[in-house]
């Protein structure tokens, strides 16, 4: 508190937000008394000069194209890589559900055959091979091992097949 | 106006291509906050891409889309203190070493031509939370608001801790300027 004004009234003041009526107490003090006059000529003069200095550093900075350009870069490359570790997870559970589906056919027709009926499946789905095989793609792919099921297993193991491999 | 409207077509497409074009405007400003707290140009954009990153995945969830500077520099905030903690030791280690010329070189370029201004001088007369505040309300024009998400203190807090920085600059500053006014008695 410097005569009467307070730093909150002060702050207020330089950036205008001040009512009415203070704003004019301030204004007139300022009139008649030195000590505030120049407290008040220098935070104004140091606020221009904060100012004027602090544009001067916004252009000591100059970003070359090359340098923009290594950036996005560098900023995609990022993205890529986290999109990608998102995806393996998918990967990962695809893997066990078609470990799964083939478990559960081995009893029915062969391991061998199981694994044989898992390949021509993906073959003859969008996938077209069991490490294109997705989330996206996953129907089509349990459409088409089911129907190779129910040849190999009967009706009862294709339901069996395909309930087991829904994806929830 | 350019600015604002990449922010806008950013915030509510999110699309790669608005990314772009934000990315034009926001990343000088992101490299120029890591430079000018001391670190080298390739760390600078190394972290600045990550707070790019950052924005990409993340702008989305900003609540304030007004206050989105104030986010943004409170990223920058958290990733150059992340960077620190990781690095300090390995700083220290590396002090033994002795430098190449060509890193030498470019430990020193964009920050030394920094170290020549008026600007830089009076922020070493600081504590380094002033200087924060000055620096992001007088380089990156924050305002008021967006320095109390940045900083996650009270707007009072901002105001008050503003004012007694520019108190303690105004000492500085006015003794060395020589062309100081003095009460002109015909205005007042």
């Amino acid at each position: 508190m410097m005569h009467g004004i307070s730093d909150q009234e002060w702050s207020d003041y330089f950036d205008q937000q001040l009512e009415p009526g203070e704003c004019d107490r301030i204004e007139a003090h300022l009139i008649g008394c030195l000590t505030c006059w120049e407290f008040y000529e220098r935070m104004a003069q140091t606020t221009e000069r904060l100012r004027a200095g602090g544009a001067e550093m916004r252009h000591r900075f100059p970003l070359r194209d090359e340098q923009l350009h290594a950036g996005l870069r560098g900023v995609f490359a990022r993205i890529r890589e986290a999109e990608a570790s998102r995806t393996l997870p998918h990967r990962n559970s695809i893997q066990e559900r078609l470990d799964f589906l083939e478990a559960i056919m081995a009893p029915m027709c062969g391991s061998r055959t199981a694994a044989k009926a898992l390949h021509a499946a993906a073959k003859g789905s969008p996938a077209q091979s069991l490490a294109q095989v997705t989330p996206d793609n996953w129907t089509p792919f349990l459409t088409s091992l089911t129907s190779i099921a129910t040849v190999m297993c009967g009706e009862t193991g294709a339901h069996l097949v395909w309930e087991s491999g829904q994806l929830r | 106006v350019e600015e604002k409207q990449a922010l806008e077509l950013f915030l509510l497409t999110g699309t790669e291509e608005a990314f772009c074009a934000l990315f034009e405007v926001l990343y000088a400003k992101v490299r120029r906050y890591f430079l000018l707290r001391g670190l080298d140009r390739m760390t600078a954009e190394e972290l600045g891409q990550n707070v790019m990153f950052i924005v990409y995945r993340r702008a989305g969830e900003v609540r304030e889309k007004d206050l989105f500077y104030g986010w943004l520099f409170k990223v920058a905030r958290n990733e150059l203190s992340r960077h620190w903690r990781q690095h300090r030791p390995q700083g220290e280690l590396v002090a033994f070493e002795p430098l190449s010329a060509e890193l030498a070189a470019r430990l020193t370029t964009e920050i030394e031509a920094a170290r020549n201004s008026q600007f830089y001088e009076w922020m070493t007369y600081l504590e380094p939370a002033e200087r924060e505040l000055i620096m992001l309300r007088f380089i990156e024009e924050l305002s008021y608001e967006e320095l109390a998400v940045t900083f996650a203190i009270p707007l009072g807090t901002v105001k008050w801790r503003l004012f007694n920085a520019k108190k303690k600059l105004a000492q500085i500053i006015c003794a060395s300027s020589a062309n100081y006014v003095t009460k002109p008695t015909s205005e007042l």
